[in-house]
C-alpha cells in the first residue's frame, strides 16, 4: 500500500455522491470498489473511512438507504443519491473544479520554469 | 437548515440507534462477504480470500463507533455514565456521603431560605394580569427631599379618577379602619378581641388588577358609590379558615366592628393584597367606610392620608410620559382637594405638591418591612453565603483525603486511556450530585426554616404574612448555588486526584506518598481560608449578640416586667363619647381592685407601642430650638401610669383629682424636657404652650411634676423630651385606652379575672391583652432575629472549622505516621513530635486569624446601623472571637497531636516496610536513572520509608539536622567530621545527614560507627543493627530514607 494517496478530507464524500449519480443506488461494497476503479486503483479506500462517511451523508439527507438484493443473491443494503443530493453534488463539483482551476494556474507557469 | 436534520436525526436516532447498530452489523458482514467471493472469483484460496477482505476492511469497530456516535449525543451518553458511576461511588462510601450531604443540606438550605425571604419581599411579583404594566401614584412635597408618599386622602383620589388620562384603570385602597394604627375589624361582640384584617377598595380595584373571583363576584365600580350598603369579599384564606371553604359563604352575612355586610364573592387564592408582608381577610367598597365614620366621614376628609393609588399604565406610552402628564394634572388636582383648615403657607406648599408613577409590580412595601428588613436579610444573605463557604472548604478537604485514597482507580483509569478532562468531569459529576442531594434536602430544610423565620419575625400584635412558596426564582436559586457549591468545593480535588505520575502510581503506594506534602499544603490552605473566613462571621455574630446584649438589658426608665397591658375599645364597644371617660373611670378602678394587681393606671399610649403622638412645644428659653428640637412627645395618663410602669416621680407631685377639664392645664415632664426647655431653672411651675397644627400656640400648660426619662417609640432611640398630660385634660384616642396594670404574679395569671372584671363593666368592650415585656420584644424583634441567627451560624461556622482543623490535621498525623516513626526509633522525645503538629497549627491559625482580621476590618463596616452601643471594630469581640477560635483550633488540634505521640516505631516501620516492599523492587529497577539523576552510582538499595521523589539530590534535611555538611560530600576516611558530632550533640533527638557516597567501602566502618555508636537509636535497633556488623546505613533525615548498602542489611531486620 505504498502508493497509496491518501483520499483528502472532504472529497470522499464527493466521491461517493458522484459515484451514487453515475451508478444509481449502490452498496458500500460496492462504492468502495468503483472509487478504486475510477481512481485506477491510485485510491485504496479503507471500508472503516467509507461507513462513517456514509452514515454522515445519509444523516445530512444527501443519500438515503434501504436493504436490498444484491446480483449474487445477497442482502445488502443499498444507497441512493436523494434530490438534496443531487443539488450538493452539483454545487460542491462546481466548487472543485472552480478551485482546480485556480491551483492549475498557479502551478503550470512553475512547472515551465523548472 | 442541515444543522437542524442532522440535530433531528440525532435525536430520533438516540431511539432508534439500537437497531441501527445491528443493520450496520449486518451491513458490514454483507460487504464482508461480498469481498470475500470476489477475492475468491479472482481465485484466492477461501482462507486467503477471508484474510485479504478482513485486511482491506481496516477497524471495523472503529468504525462502528464513530457510526454510533454519529447517531447519538455522546455527552450525554457520558453524563448519563458519570451520573451512574458517581452514584456507585458515593453509594461506596456512605460515611463519607452522609457527612458531605448533611453539611451542605446545612449550607446550601440556609441560603435558600434566607433566599426565599428576600424574594418574597423584595423581587416577587404579584399575582395579578401582566404586573408590569402598574404604577403606583406618588406625590413629591416641593423643597421636601427624600421619599414621595403615597398615601392619598379621599377627594385627591377622586380628582386622580376624575382627571388622569394616562391610565387604562386607576384604583385605589385603603387598609386603616379608624384613624388609630388599627387597621382590624371587630369580629366578635365583646370579649377577646377577634379580629379580621380589611381592605378597602376602590370599585375599579379587583378589575384594575385583572382578577377572578373563586367564588361570587367581585367587587365593581357600582358597588363603590356614596351610600352604598356594605357589601364584603373574603380573601381565599380567610374563606377556608372561617367558613371551611363552604360555597354557602356567598350571601351570607357578615359582621364587621357592629356592622352587618353581605359576603358576595371570595378573591383568588395566592391573592394577599397590594402590600407586601400583609394579607387581607375581607375587602370592602370605598364608600362603605362611611357607615363606621359617623358624622366626620373620611370620604370627604381633606387631611384624612388612607388610600394608596395604583394605575394600569396604557400601552402606547412610557412611564415617564406618565409622570409628566400627572405632574402637568397635579395643580388642578390638589387645588380642588385643598384642606380647609391649613394655613396660608401649608395650603400654598400643598397645591406646589406634584404627583409621579413609580413602579408597582412587585407590590407596596408594607409599613417599611423592605426598607427595615431589606440590610438585615442582605447581611444574613452574606452570613449563610459564608457558611456556604467554609461547609465547601470542609467538604473540599474531604475529598481531597479520599482523592488520595482513589489515587490507584484514577491512575488505572487514566492508564486504560481516559482523559484528564474526562476524569475531571467524572469528578466534578459526583460532586454536582453531592451538593444537588444537599439541594434538594436543604429545600425541604429551608421550607421549615423560613417559616420558623417569619414567625419570629411576626409580633404578638402584627402578623407578617409572606407567600413563602417556593417559586421558580427560588427554585433557579438553589440549582445555580448546587452546581456553583458543586464545582466550587470539586474542582481543586478533582484536578489534585488526577495529576498523577503514571508510573509511580501504578507501582504501588508509591504516588500516594509522592504527592503528600503537596497535597497536604493545599488542604492547610482550605484550612487558612475556613478559619479566615469564620473569623469574620463570628466577629459579625459577636458584634450583633453583644449589641443584641446591649439593647435587652439596657435601661428603658421603667420597669418591662411583670406589666399588663389591656387595651379597651370603647367606640367598638357602642359607647357614646361622653360615657366614655366615666367607663373608663370605672374599668381603672375595677382593675385596680383585683387581687394580685399591685398598682393600676391608664394611658393613650404604651411604651414601645409603636407609632407616637408629637408636637412642637414652646417655652421661655426654647426661641434658639430647631423645629426638630421643639418637637416633644407627649402621652395622656392618670396618676396609676407612673406607678404601675416604675417611673420614679423625682419633684413635684403627680396628677390628682383636682386636675379636671376645667382646672388650669397641668403636665409631667421627664428630664430632657426640662433640660432643654428650661435650661438650668427648676421645671416645677414653669410652663410651656403646644404649637398647634395651624402654627399657632395654645393655652399655657404648668409643669407640676419631673419623672426619670424613659424610652418612648424604640428601645434604640435618643430619648426624646416627653410631656404627660392628665386624662382628663386631654381625652385624645379617648375610644381606645390601655391599661397598665403592675402585678405581684406573673402578669399572663390576671387575664382571666381580667376580662371577667371588665366584662362587669360592660360586656361589649373587646379587650386585646399582653404584657410590656412582650411589648418591648417585639419592637426589637429585627434585632432579636439577626442576633439569633448570626449566632446560630456563626456557631454552625466555628463547629466546620473545628471538624475541618480536626480532619485535616488527623489526616496529616495518619500521613507523616511512618515519619513519625523514624523519628521516634532515632530518640526524639514525644513532646517534639507534638510540637512539630502543634508548629503546623499556630501557623495556620495565625494566617487564618491575620486573613480573617483584615478581611472583618473592611467587612463589619456594613453593620455599622444595625449596631448599637458598639463599633464595628470592637475590640473586645475581636480580640474574644480570636481567643474562641484559638481555643477551638487547639482542642481541633491536640487530639492529633496527641495520636502522633502514640506512633510506636517498631509498628510504623514495619507497616511502612510492608507497603513497601514493593518499593524497593522498583527503586533496582529505576537505580540506573536515578544514579544519572544523582550523579553517583548506587550500589544497592534497601528499604525506603519515603519514596525516591522526595530522595532528591537535594536533600532537604541539611537545614535542619546537620548545617556544617555539604550535601554530596564524601565522608572523610577518618570518620566523621567534628560538626557532625556538634550538630548531633546540640539536637539529640536529631539523625545525622549524608547522601549516598561511592564507593561505600571507604566510609562504611566510620559511618556505621558514626551512626550507631552514639545515643541516637533506640536500643532495641541499636544492638540489632549492632550485630551485622559490617553493614552500612545511611540516615537521611526529613525525607527520612534509611538506606543499607551492603545486601544483607539491617532494614531486613526492621522488616522482619
Amino acid at each position: 500500500m505504498g502508493d497509496k494517496v491518501d483520499v483528502w478530507q472532504g472529497t470522499l464524500a464527493l466521491m461517493v455522491l458522484k459515484t451514487l449519480e453515475t451508478l444509481g443506488p449502490l452498496h458500500g461494497y460496492g462504492i468502495a470498489r468503483r472509487i478504486e476503479q475510477t481512481s485506477g486503483r491510485q485510491l485504496l479506500i479503507n471500508y472503516g473511512t467509507l461507513y462513517p462517511a456514509l452514515v454522515k451523508l445519509e444523516q445530512e439527507g444527501y443519500i438515503a438507504s434501504e436493504w436490498g438484493v444484491s446480483d449474487n443473491k445477497r442482502k445488502a443494503r443499498y444507497y441512493r443519491l436523494t434530490r438534496a443530493g443531487r443539488k450538493q453534488l452539483a454545487r460542491e463539483a462546481r466548487d472543485w473544479q472552480q478551485a482546480n482551476a485556480i491551483l492549475a494556474r498557479f502551478l503550470s507557469p512553475a512547472e515551465g520554469r523548472s | 437548515m442541515k444543522k437542524l436534520r442532522a440535530l433531528f436525526r440525532r435525536l430520533t436516532g438516540l431511539f432508534t440507534r439500537r437497531r441501527r447498530a445491528r443493520e450496520f452489523d449486518d451491513e458490514l458482514e454483507s460487504n464482508l462477504q461480498m469481498h470475500i467471493e470476489d477475492n475468491l472469483r479472482a481465485g484466492m484460496s477461501p482462507d486467503e480470500a477471508r484474510y485479504a477482505a478482513l485486511r482491506k476492511f481496516g477497524n471495523a469497530t472503529r468504525a462502528k463507533e464513530d457510526a454510533w456516535e454519529a447517531w447519538s449525543f455522546v455527552g450525554l451518553d457520558r453524563l448519563w455514565q458519570d451520573i451512574r458511576f458517581g452514584l456507585r461511588m458515593l453509594a461506596k462510601n456512605p460515611g463519607f456521603t452522609a457527612v458531605a450531604v448533611l453539611t451542605l443540606t446545612l449550607g446550601i438550605g440556609a441560603n435558600t431560605a434566607i433566599f426565599s425571604l428576600i424574594d418574597s419581599m423584595m423581587l416577587r411579583m404579584l399575582p395579578v394580569a401582566s404586573p408590569d404594566d402598574l404604577l403606583q401614584v406618588k406625590f413629591r412635597v416641593p423643597d421636601r427631599p427624600g421619599e414621595p408618599s403615597g398615601a392619598f386622602t379621599n377627594p385627591l383620589w377622586e380628582q386622580v379618577r376624575a382627571r388622569q388620562d394616562v391610565f387604562t384603570d386607576v384604583f385605589a385602597w385603603g387598609e386603616a379602619n379608624n384613624r388609630d394604627d388599627s387597621f382590624k375589624f371587630d369580629l366578635t361582640k365583646g370579649g377577646k378581641l377577634e379580629s379580621a384584617h380589611g381592605l378597602w377598595v376602590s370599585g375599579s380595584f379587583f378589575g384594575g388588577l385583572g382578577l377572578r373571583p373563586t367564588l361570587g363576584r367581585l367587587i365593581v365600580p357600582s358597588d363603590d358609590q356614596r351610600g352604598c350598603r356594605g357589601v364584603a369579599v373574603l380573601s381565599y384564606g380567610f374563606w377556608q379558615d372561617h367558613y371551611g371553604g363552604d360555597e354557602r359563604a356567598v350571601g351570607a352575612s357578615l359582621s364587621l366592628g357592629r356592622h352587618s355586610f353581605e359576603v358576595i364573592g371570595v378573591a383568588p387564592p395566592g391573592f394577599y393584597g397590594m402590600r407586601v408582608g400583609e394579607n387581607f381577610d375581607v375587602a370592602l367598597p370605598i364608600c362603605s367606610s362611611a357607615l363606621f365614620d359617623e358624622k366626620d366621614s373620611r370620604l370627604d376628609d381633606r387631611s384624612w392620608w388612607w388610600l394608596h393609588i395604583v394605575g394600569r399604565i396604557k400601552p402606547d406610552i412610557s412611564g415617564a410620559q406618565v409622570s409628566a402628564r400627572l405632574a402637568e394634572l397635579s395643580p388642578g388636582i390638589f387645588t380642588t382637594a385643598l384642606p380647609q383648615g391649613w394655613d396660608r403657607d401649608g395650603q400654598r406648599a400643598f397645591v406646589k405638591r406634584r404627583l409621579i408613577a413609580v413602579p408597582a409590580a412587585t407590590g407596596i412595601s408594607g409599613y417599611g418591612l423592605r426598607e427595615q428588613f431589606g440590610r438585615s436579610l442582605a447581611i444574613l444573605m452574606a452570613i449563610v453565603g459564608a457558611v456556604l463557604l467554609i461547609a465547601c472548604a470542609n467538604i473540599a478537604s474531604l475529598m481531597l483525603a479520599r482523592a488520595v485514597a482513589r489515587q490507584k482507580e484514577m491512575a488505572l483509569r487514566q492508564a486504560l486511556g481516559a482523559s484528564r478532562t474526562r476524569l475531571v468531569r467524572q469528578l466534578l459529576t459526583e460532586c454536582i450530585l453531592l451538593s444537588s442531594a444537599g439541594a434538594v434536602l436543604g429545600i425541604v430544610f429551608a421550607r421549615w426554616g423560613t417559616a420558623l423565620l417569619v414567625h419570629s419575625i411576626s409580633t404578638t400584635r402584627s402578623t407578617v404574612f409572606l407567600d413563602l412558596s417556593p417559586d421558580s426564582r427560588v427554585l433557579g436559586f438553589t440549582a445555580l448555588v448546587a452546581v456553583i457549591t458543586g464545582i466550587l468545593f470539586g474542582l481543586l480535588p478533582a484536578l489534585r486526584s488526577t495529576r498523577i505520575c503514571l508510573t509511580s502510581a501504578m507501582k504501588g503506594s508509591l504516588a500516594m506518598q509522592t504527592d503528600r506534602s503537596l497535597r497536604f499544603r493545599t488542604r492547610k490552605w482550605i484550612v487558612v481560608s475556613q478559619v479566615a473566613l469564620s473569623f469574620v462571621l463570628l466577629v459579625a455574630a459577636g458584634l450583633l449578640l453583644r449589641s443584641f446584649a446591649k439593647l435587652v438589658t439596657l435601661d428603658l426608665g421603667f420597669d418591662r416586667n411583670n406589666v399588663l397591658l389591656v387595651s379597651t375599645d370603647l367606640k367598638a364597644a357602642g359607647v357614646t363619647p361622653d360615657l366614655q371617660p366615666a367607663i373608663d373611670e370605672s374599668i381603672e378602678t375595677v382593675l385596680r381592685a383585683l387581687p394580685g394587681v399591685a398598682s393600676a393606671g391608664r394611658s393613650s399610649r404604651t411604651p414601645m407601642e409603636g407609632g407616637a403622638w408629637s408636637q412642637p412645644i414652646t417655652s421661655e428659653w426654647s426661641k434658639d430650638l430647631s423645629p426638630e428640637e421643639a418637637e416633644t412627645w407627649m402621652n395622656a395618663v392618670t396618676p396609676g401610669y407612673f406607678e404601675a410602669l416604675h417611673m420614679p416621680l423625682l419633684e413635684g407631685r403627680s396628677f390628682a383629682s383636682a386636675d379636671t377639664a376645667t382646672s388650669p392645664n397641668v403636665a409631667i415632664v421627664n428630664q430632657t424636657l426640662a433640660y432643654r426647655f428650661f435650661p438650668g431653672h427648676d421645671p416645677l411651675g414653669r410652663v410651656f404652650r403646644i404649637q398647634q397644627s395651624s402654627g399657632e400656640y395654645g393655652p399655657p400648660i404648668e409643669v407640676v411634676g419631673l419623672v426619670k426619662d424613659a424610652k418612648y417609640e424604640f428601645v434604640r432611640e435618643d430619648t426624646h423630651p416627653t410631656a404627660f398630660f392628665p386624662v382628663s385634660q386631654f381625652p385624645v384616642r379617648a375610644a381606645r385606652q390601655t391599661f397598665e396594670l403592675r402585678t405581684a404574679l406573673r402578669p399572663s395569671a390576671l387575664i382571666p379575672a381580667v376580662q371577667s372584671a371588665v366584662s362587669g363593666v360592660n360586656r361589649e368592650i373587646p379587650l386585646e391583652i399582653h404584657t410590656l415585656a412582650e411589648q418591648v420584644d417585639d419592637s426589637i424583634v429585627q434585632e432579636r432575629l439577626l442576633a439569633m441567627l448570626s449566632g446560630f451560624f456563626g456557631a454552625l461556622a466555628l463547629l466546620l472549622v473545628m471538624v475541618g482543623l480536626y480532619g485535616t490535621f488527623n489526616y496529616m498525623v495518619a500521613q507523616r505516621r511512618a515519619e513519625f516513626g523514624v523519628r521516634m526509633a532515632l530518640g526524639a522525645a514525644p513532646g517534639s513530635i507534638q510540637r512539630l503538629v502543634i508548629r503546623d497549627l499556630v501557623t495556620v491559625m495565625a494566617a487564618g486569624l491575620v486573613t480573617g482580621s483584615c478581611l472583618s476590618l473592611a467587612a463589619t463596616r456594613i453593620l455599622q446601623q444595625l449596631l448599637f452601643g458598639l463599633g464595628p471594630h470592637d475590640p473586645v469581640t475581636m480580640i474574644s472571637t480570636a481567643a474562641v477560635l484559638s481555643a477551638v483550633a487547639l482542642v481541633a488540634g491536640y487530639i492529633p497531636a496527641r495520636r502522633a505521640t502514640k506512633v510506636d516505631p517498631m509498628v510504623a516501620l514495619r507497616m511502612t516496610g510492608r507497603q513497601d516492599a514493593s518499593l524497593v523492587e522498583a527503586f533496582h529497577h529505576n537505580e540506573d536513572s536515578l544514579s544519572t539523576a544523582w550523579g553517583f552510582p548506587i550500589e544497592s538499595v534497601g528499604m525506603t520509608l519515603i519514596p525516591p521523589s522526595d530522595v532528591c539530590p537535594t536533600a532537604c534535611g541539611v537545614r535542619e539536622l546537620a548545617p556544617a555538611v555539604e550535601v554530596g560530600s564524601s565522608l572523610p576516611a577518618d570518620g566523621p567530621p567534628a560538626s557532625w558530632r556538634r550538630a548531633e550533640r546540640s539536637r539529640p533527638g536529631g539523625i545525622a545527614l549524608h547522601k549516598l557516597v561511592a564507593p561505600p567501602c571507604r566510609v562504611k566502618e566510620s559511618v556505621h560507627e558514626y551512626v550507631f555508636s552514639e545515643t541516637i537509636l533506640d536500643t532495641r535497633l541499636k544492638s540489632r543493627v549492632l550485630k551485622s556488623s559490617n553493614r552500612v546505613c545511611h540516615f537521611r533525615c526529613q525525607s527520612f530514607y534509611l538506606t543499607c548498602i551492603s545486601p544483607a542489611c539491617p532494614s531486613l531486620l526492621l522488616l522482619e
